[in-house]
């Protein structure tokens, strides 16, 4: 008996048997829910430490920087089975995002020893990676576990995360370091209040001109709903999800090059048309308050039924979708902004795994960080956690991700499939990013509160923008 | 004396009603909140009724929160005990040292006081953020990173210059004639202080420690930089309902009343020493 309930776990995390098959015949053979979990660890245990010594570093203890994050809560409930697998210890400290950076930058900036590893954004590396302060991982993903498969982190992903340090270098170009390890990501797509908009007869947006006209019913037809969230905080995060994904798809850029040299692009004719529209919405049907939302506010609208639709992170509409009011009732949509365009341009958040340059066995850091990015834990997240987005194909791909899906977030699955074509960032890698972003973020502030008109601002912006890259020496 | 009328009576009453709940509303509106879903919080529009729930509070002291989806642990209450024992240690460590340092600003003239005791005052006003990243290498040299020694000996910055400077304006303000006669009776320097000086001053020194301790109890960034979660205070923890996946409005309220409650009895405690210490201090006389 148990013989046979191992080589049904084997057999199913070799994805040679479907779930639905080694449930059947798990209950066939008399066995309960307990002892397959338990069969289960066990096969995926053993399919992580075939032909690789994963005791090497047995005994040490790697100590961890994480973020308050559902990423961070399935990786803590799946610990036990590194430690079985590896026989090291971890220890971790976790901070929630507010503070979350400010203690990494303060690590890396004082050359601590403290933490061998550590949760940070692909847009943090731009300033981390080029500092000295990660190591480049390309030299450790070489040697890692055979069935690692780093081919199976969607691309995008893998070259976001991946930068040469020259300002304005395509990201994942040539001389590219990879400075994390992709974890877990969110794509910009449209999250909205089905009941609602199946009450006021509607589809979903397809388009920023009807979303306008979408917003502006829902906030003339619905008492005490606004039309659209989108964050308007004077933060780089205001620019990184629903706009920039929209400005993307409009034809428009942050900068372009000119003669080896970063010139700020974003007052294009294309910059101006998106920006016209997407400051006319804000003030037609945005929040009262816009000025002050950021990721929760954004959220919090949309789950309790005070906002009928965001165009944020797909994630934020997913977690939504429970223990909010309108549970139940938000539903997903891929979304391309340009009238006619080929494809949705959704920019991406990608909180990845990094490894602290001063760290004083990066090895052992090392086995970690491969064993958190393994399709393994990736599976186990997805399918009894809330790792969503995972980065891996194959857990796309997964059965029984897939069933959990499908079955409690209907439509999330097309969204991502239309989106995951054209998700990736869209910004400009350069030294500077968190303040040009902020004052762009502030340059939307007046445009709403009518200070000055959309075209001016943009103009004034860039013409800031080219002055602080000058005087940094990158223009 | 002339009694006021009653509609002008009244008309305080409600003055005085009206300005009180202004105050306190938002006092009232965290309490009301702590006993509500989250669910309940967000309504829109907002409203004062609903059907009470001690969730918040079990989760809080059971240590687990669940939330969209996942159950994760806490230790607010470890935080609170953090914070305790972070706050009256460095009080404490403070009124030894402060005290007699005080006494001696206010008694005595010697080379550097005035420069000394400026240079006390400066912790004060000095931005954390400029000193902490070097103490953060200091720290982490010296093995203090992430220990309460550590903590408690940083926030000597905080409190040690406000009981120090506090302190002395008591002792200045008691006539020195009273210590002079007990010395003559023969009694030495140091029970003079002990026996005339510190009780007369007890009211300024009961005030300050108790500021003190609250300016302690609200410190963030210190703990935050130069402390992981094994030390962590009330005031890092609370963040920890700030989530990707949901503010816990709730159980912020939650901690906000049980984390006020150690400040709130101590100030009780100690309202009187506060309410006559402070006007003391203010009036030199």
């Amino acid at each position: 008996m148990y013989e046979k309930a191992k080589d049904l776990a084997e057999a199913y995390v070799a994805r040679r048997l479907s779930r639905r098959a080694f449930i059947d015949r798990m209950a066939k053979l008399g066995i309960g829910a307990a002892a397959a979990r338990w069969a289960l660890s066990e096969a995926t245990t053993r399919a992580l430490a075939a032909d690789y010594d994963w005791q090497k570093h047995k005994g040490k203890t790697v100590t961890l920087l994480l973020n308050k994050h559902p990423y961070t809560d399935a990786m803590i409930a799946d610990l036990d089975s590194f430690k079985k697998l590896t026989g090291m210890d971890v220890k971790y400290d976790v901070f929630p995002e507010d503070v979350y950076f400010d203690k990494v930058t303060a690590a890396l900036s004082s050359r601590s020893t403290q933490y061998d590893a550590f949760m940070t954004g692909a847009y943090q590396t731009w300033q981390y990676g080029p500092a000295g302060w990660l190591v480049d991982m390309n030299e450790y993903i070489g040697q890692a576990a055979p069935n690692y498969n780093w081919n199976d982190v969607l691309p995008n992903l893998r070259a976001s995360t991946a930068w040469s340090g020259v300002p304005g270098a395509p990201l994942g170009g040539a001389g590219a370091k990879q400075w994390a390890l992709p974890w877990g990501f969110e794509l910009n797509s449209v999250s909205y209040n089905k009941r609602v908009f199946d009450k006021l007869g509607m589809t979903p947006p397809e388009n920023l001109p009807d979303m306008k006209d979408k917003a502006a019913k829902i906030t003339k037809d619905v008492d005490g709903m606004y039309g659209i969230g989108v964050r308007g905080s004077r933060s780089w995060a205001t620019i990184h999800p629903g706009y920039l994904s929209g400005f993307t798809n409009y034809g428009a850029h942050d900068f372009e090059m000119v003669d080896g040299k970063l010139k700020a692009a974003m007052n294009s004719a294309a910059g101006k048309q998106f920006t016209e529209l997407w400051v006319a919405m804000i003030k037609q049907s945005g929040p009262r308050n816009w000025s002050t939302y950021t990721w929760y506010e954004v959220g919090n609208d949309l789950g309790a039924g005070a906002s009928g639709m965001i165009f944020d992170a797909d994630i934020l509409g997913y977690f939504m979708n429970g223990g909010t009011k309108e549970a139940g009732n938000i539903a997903y949509s891929a979304f391309a902004a340009k009238p006619g365009a080929k494809q949705p341009t959704p920019n991406v958040w990608i909180w990845s795994l990094a490894m602290n340059n001063f760290s004083k066995q990066k090895e052992a850091a090392w086995y970690w960080m491969q064993w958190a990015t393994s399709q393994e834990h990736d599976l186990f997240g997805a399918r009894k956690m809330d790792f969503v987005n995972p980065v891996r194909q194959s857990v796309w791909d997964d059965e029984t991700f897939r069933d959990r899906i499908a079955k409690s977030y209907p439509g999330y699955l097309e969204q991502y499939e239309a989106s995951a074509p054209g998700s990736k960032i869209y910004f400009t890698p350069q030294p500077l990013f968190f303040n040009l972003t902020t004052e762009w973020a502030a340059s939307l502030q007046k445009m709403v509160a009518d200070e000055v008109p959309v075209d001016e601002g943009l103009d004034q912006l860039a013409e800031s923008v080219n002055r602080q890259l000058a005087s940094a020496g990158l223009r | 004396m002339q009694r006021s009328s009653w509609p002008w009576r009244i008309f305080k009453a409600l003055c005085l009603t009206a300005i009180s709940l202004f105050f306190l509303f938002p006092i009232l509106w965290v309490l009301l909140m702590s006993f509500q879903t989250n669910a309940d919080i967000l309504r829109v529009p907002p409203s004062p009724f609903f059907t009470p729930t001690l969730a918040n509070y079990k989760a809080l002291i059971a240590g687990e929160l669940t939330g969209a989806g996942s159950t994760l642990q806490i230790a607010y209450m470890k935080n609170i005990l953090n914070s305790f024992v972070l706050s009256a240690c460095s009080v404490l460590l403070s009124l030894l040292l402060g005290v007699p340092a005080a006494y001696a600003f206010a008694r005595y003239r010697f080379r550097l006081g005035e420069n000394i005791a400026f240079t006390l005052l400066s912790f004060r006003f000095a931005p954390p953020l400029l000193v902490l990243l070097p103490l953060l290498l200091y720290f982490q040299e010296l093995g203090l990173y992430d220990t309460y020694i550590g903590l408690i000996w940083v926030y000597q910055l905080i409190t040690l210059p406000l009981i120090l400077w506090i302190v002395r304006g008591y002792f200045e303000d008691v006539s020195p004639d009273i210590e002079h006669a007990y010395r003559i009776d023969g009694h030495s320097w140091l029970r003079s202080f002990l026996k005339i000086a510190v009780p007369l001053a007890r009211p300024g020194i009961a005030a300050a420690a108790l500021l003190a301790f609250i300016f302690a109890w609200n410190n963030f960034v210190f703990a935050l930089i130069l402390g992981s979660s094994d030390v962590q205070p009330v005031t890092v923890g609370a963040l920890a309902f700030i989530t990707a996946s949901g503010i816990q409005y709730g159980q912020i309220a939650a901690g906000l009343v049980l984390s006020v409650i150690p400040t709130f009895v101590l100030a009780l405690v100690m309202q009187r020493y506060l309410v006559e210490g402070l006007s003391l201090g203010a009036v030199k006389g």
